[in-house]
């Protein structure tokens, strides 16, 4: 599975368990407008620490990003 | 074989006294509770032995070392499972004038009983999360009676402990809408090593002012920190529960 496919499917799972609608995941969907509130993205980012094992939030990154695509560039960015 | 059933309880500063009490508690209630404290004692070892039905585990670590709390919790968390709970108990109890304490005192204070719980807080609420956190959670900061009343001597102390007043309240609100419930629970003075200080006079002074004219004991603190841990508590989050005999009354 590869970074982006993890991102999507956690995604899913987040919205799923929170009980959100998603928009359809493409690259220049703003996160803000996913479905997904604040707490659902801070959940997003616990779960992907715990299945990738990246945090780029603990790692510096100040910035959240705005889109799907940068998010997903950023987590690929940190990885092994 | 791990019991997946069995939810895990972190308590910081469990080795001995208060947190000691409250590990044996959630202990007796069915947790699985992992103490992180700087030294193993006699005491811990015992409970680790006759935890019923829940267990006791220990894992040294010091709590002033802010950078590798992430690292202690996560590997808690791959080898147990996620959390389901937390008892923020560790602390210091440095007392002193103001004007005459080291400034190295102060920071020391504030990184020990605010930078630390607030940072295990966040990479135990991120495993909490990580879980689904299907059954909630429950979140407790033991603060104390001083954060609302003050004590001579105990300044940056009870700053401190008001901090985790505040923490408690917003962090309640935060995390409301995944069921995890966030407390405090606010001891007034009980016998325990942080009060070892105490002169008699000043013990009897304590008796005399509470409404029950005695102090409160370890017991009454986990008892209520157990509680909060329980079905009962579950409607109660972002408060401070005093146990203090009346000592505030």
């Amino acid at each position: 599975m590869t970074i982006k496919e993890a991102i999507l499917a956690q995604m899913q799972l987040v919205a799923e368990r929170q009980k959100k609608t998603l928009a359809p995941l493409t690259d220049d969907l703003k996160l803000l407008e996913s479905g997904l509130d604040s707490l659902c993205l801070a959940i997003l980012v616990a779960a992907l620490d715990d299945t990738l094992d990246i945090d780029p939030f603990s790692a510096g990154t100040s910035k959240f990003p705005v889109t799907l695509g940068e998010f997903v560039q950023l987590y690929e960015s940190h990885a092994g | 074989m791990r019991d997946e059933r069995m939810r895990n309880v972190l308590v910081t500063g469990g080795s001995k006294g208060l947190g000691l009490g409250i590990a044996i508690k959630l202990a007796s209630q069915g947790f699985r509770v992992m103490v992180l404290a700087r030294r193993d004692t006699e005491a811990l070892a015992a409970a680790r032995v006759s935890a019923t039905p829940g267990e006791v585990h220990f894992r040294p670590f010091d709590l002033a070392d802010t950078d590798a709390i992430a690292g202690i919790v996560k590997s808690l968390h791959t080898e147990f499972g996620p959390f389901y709970g937390l008892v923020n108990n560790a602390g210091l109890g440095t007392g002193g004038l103001l004007s005459a304490m080291p400034n190295h005192e102060i920071e020391r204070l504030i990184r020990l009983n605010v930078t630390a719980p607030m940072t295990v807080t966040k990479y135990v609420v991120r495993s909490m999360m990580a879980g689904g956190a299907k059954d909630g959670g429950r979140i407790v900061n033991i603060s104390s009676v001083v954060a609302a009343t003050g004590y001579s001597g105990l300044s940056v102390y009870s700053a401190t402990k008001s901090s985790l007043v505040g923490f408690t309240k917003a962090l309640g609100r935060e995390l409301g809408p995944l069921g995890i419930t966030v407390n405090s629970v606010a001891p007034g003075f009980i016998a325990t090593d942080m009060t070892h200080g105490l002169t008699e006079p000043q013990r009897i002074a304590i008796d005399r002012r509470s409404a029950l004219k005695r102090m409160a004991e370890v017991s009454d603190i986990a008892a209520a920190v157990g509680y909060l841990f329980s079905e009962d508590g579950r409607n109660i989050t972002a408060t401070v529960m005093t146990v203090d005999a009346g000592g505030t009354a």
